[in-house]
């Protein structure tokens, strides 16, 4: 029988190796045996992950039934002049795709699922935008807002996953924050009178910067990160 | 009685340990453990069905699916074919699924010469599942020829089932005019490196149980204690390689049985937990000041009185009326969160030792040793168990995390103490060098 030369329990002869310390069985008077059956089989068996087929078609079901009842009701009985049941519809739409497609497809990668939300917004303001015969400001003003807020969303939700400190993840909300207030005010300004003037967004922005620079701060230096820790036990 | 007098009952309720196991489980976790049995001879498949046939009427607690009312889970009769055994596998205590694989929360596994029985620890504790595993265990024996007598802890499967061995008995003990809570602090977390989903790391010592008795009674302690002491001993060592400022407490949940304080038959829950603690700010502790402070605090804690208020406040919350009104999904669910908020905090592992496994005289040429593994834990942590049969101590370590050094410094103390350790592993061993 061989023993680990590092923490000296005997171990299996089937063992190549001391499973508590990896240390190799270098054992010239008795080989690792390979015949031997090993302790605990090696056949592995994964179970199932949950399903969430039912609840994703449970989900379907009750907002496409919304939809298609209210659909129905705007052709036929209420208003049929106007199409207020696209608030509905849409609503129903988006709901669909922030909900669904994460329960159906779970290695589905962040980015595709923030893009997706942001895309599922950029359709409901589109419905609208037909209701109000508003497609000139749709283009113009809400679907940029739209695309930029989800593209920030896209790039704070990947540098986020990847596990970041309390720090570094307030920091960054703040600035993704403050970028989003300038482009909105960028996108404002164009529509309104196709020049870039900032004023109401660099009063946010500065707020943003002004939280931001300490965090900052006290991230670089370690002798005042710890002093934080200390203090407030994070 | 806390079971009703009518004449079938066709469901019954949880007792308090299963609501809190059933509540916090989810997608990659379950709370079970497995018993073992490693035969003299190798396992006949096909004997052992027969055997599971036999046995399960006898025992209708194990024969349920877990079903979600309005206000609360509950345990209806599962008619349902099975459970079968099947072959083992190499990644055990995966989680369950309250309605998949026929609603069974209970699984058989043979491998070589090993049989093993799984659990879900809501249907039972260790002594009532060990109950359960020693009657089939004769019942298979006789399956293959041997004369095996229904005496020493082995039910006659011909009879029918007892009631009282359905018994919630937290129920009828909850007499103390005081309740007590636990109101733990925090403990050192013992987290590691998490294995992927669904990965768990099995490492067993076997251990000379007289050798261990003779170092243990060396410390003025019992086997479970001098164990609790060298687990803590090796999770202090962690801690303190990690280097934090502040070390936290570290202390074990060892859960006790209740059964020889309070006279039950119940093959249910009735388990309760102790807590010893080492708190490394006060200062180094020596491993003889750790074992006596553990012996103490076991020796402290463990009274019928102190354990009776603990078992009437976890009653109380459960018989609360205005708890009993709120939904189950909102209950399970808030019962998840707390236990994850603090549930599993004030505890840096969980030792379970259920102690010596004894069969008629008729049996033991059969059995070479016992073992048992419980699955894995909330949080990346291992977990430890240990069961004896004649001489054999055997010793598990289980969980889901990529480091072994817990159980390393721990089999490593035992080994200097001068007790012959011999380590088996599913973890397969190292990749061979890139070359
Ligand atoms: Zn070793």
């Amino acid at each position: 029988m061989s023993y680990c030369v590092n923490c000296g329990v005997e171990l299996d002869p089937t063992a190549s190796a001391c499973p508590l310390c990896q240390t190799p069985v270098v054992n010239p008077r008795q080989p690792v045996d390979t015949e031997l059956p090993p302790p605990f089989p090696s056949r592995r068996e994964e179970v199932q992950p949950v399903n969430k087929l039912e609840l994703a078609l449970l989900l379907s079901a009750m907002l496409g039934s919304v939809a298609v009842v209210c659909g129905v009701l705007n052709l036929f009985f209420l208003h049929s002049s106007r199409p207020w049941s696209l608030y509905v519809i849409g609503a129903a739409v988006m709901l669909w795709i922030w909900l669904v497609p994460p329960l159906l497809f779970r290695g589905m990668p962040l980015w595709v699922r923030l893009g997706l939300d942001a895309c599922a917004v950029g359709v409901y303001v589109y419905l609208i935008s037909i209701d109000l015969h508003g497609l000139r400001w749709y283009l113009g003003l809400a679907l940029p807002i739209i695309l930029t807020g989800g593209a920030i969303m896209v790039a704070l939700g990947l540098i986020l996953s990847r596990g970041r400190s309390i720090l570094t993840s307030v920091t960054l909300i703040i600035g993704a924050i403050g970028l989003f207030v300038m482009s909105v005010e960028l996108y404002v300004d164009h529509w309104l009178h196709q020049d870039y003037v900032p004023g109401w967004s660099l009063v946010v922005a500065a707020v943003c910067v002004a939280l931001i620079i300490p965090l900052v701060i006290v991230r670089r230096r370690p002798a005042l990160r710890d002093e934080v820790r200390r203090r407030f036990h994070m | 009685m806390a079971v009703p007098k009518k004449k079938k009952t066709e469901w019954y309720r949880l007792d308090n340990a299963a609501m809190m196991y059933s509540a916090i489980q989810k997608e990659n976790y379950s709370a079970i453990y497995r018993f073992s049995a490693v035969m003299t001879e190798l396992v006949d498949p096909a004997a052992l069905q027969r055997a599971i046939d036999r046995t399960m009427p006898r025992f209708p607690g194990f024969r349920v699916h877990i079903k979600r009312g309005f206000f609360w889970y509950y345990f209806e009769p599962n008619d349902a074919p099975g459970p079968f055994v099947k072959e083992d596998m190499s990644n055990p205590c995966q989680p369950v699924r309250f309605r998949e694989d026929d609603g069974w929360l209970i699984r058989f596994f043979y491998y070589g010469h090993r049989i093993s029985l799984e659990v879900f620890h809501a249907l039972a504790d260790g002594a009532g599942a060990l109950t359960l595993f020693r009657t089939l265990l004769a019942v298979y024996l006789r399956e293959l020829g041997h004369q095996i007598p229904n005496t020493g802890g082995v039910l006659d499967v011909d009879e029918p089932p007892s009631r009282e061995e359905q018994e919630d008995s937290y129920f009828r003990y909850a007499k103390s005019r005081v309740r007590r809570g636990m109101g733990e602090s925090k403990a050192y977390q013992n987290n590691g490196t998490p294995e992927p989903f669904y990965t768990l790391n099995v490492t067993m010592g076997l251990v000379p149980l007289d050798k261990l008795r003779e170092v243990a009674k060396g410390y003025g302690a019992s086997v479970t204690e001098y164990l609790s002491a060298v687990l803590i001993e090796s999770i202090l060592a962690k801690q303190r390689r990690e280097g934090r400022r502040r070390e936290l407490p570290v202390a074990l949940a060892v859960p006790i049985n209740l059964r020889p304080h309070f006279p039950s038959r119940t093959l249910r829950n009735f388990i309760l937990t102790v807590r010893p603690v080492i708190d490394p700010e006060l200062g180094d502790y020596t491993f003889p000041e750790i074992v006596s402070q553990v012996h103490h605090h076991m020796r402290l804690h463990i009274s019928r009185q102190e354990m009776q208020a603990v078992i009437t406040r976890n009653v109380m919350l459960q018989k609360n009326k205005l708890l009993q009104l709120v939904p189950a999904p909102v209950k399970n669910l808030t019962m998840a969160i707390s236990y994850k908020l603090v549930g599993c905090r004030p505890y840096s592992t969980t030792y379970t030792n259920p102690g010596a496994f004894k069969v008629p005289p008729e049996m033991e040429p059969h059995i070479q040793r016992m073992e048992v593994i419980l699955g894995q834990s909330y949080t990346p942590r291992s977990n430890c168990a240990s069961i004896s049969y004649g001489n054999t101590m055997e010793i598990t370590f289980a969980g889901t995390v990529k480091e072994s050094d817990v159980e390393r410094d721990f089999f490593r103390h035992l080994v200097r103490e001068g007790i012959h350790v011999k380590v088996i592993s599913n973890r397969q061993g190292p990749e061979p060098p890139a070359r």
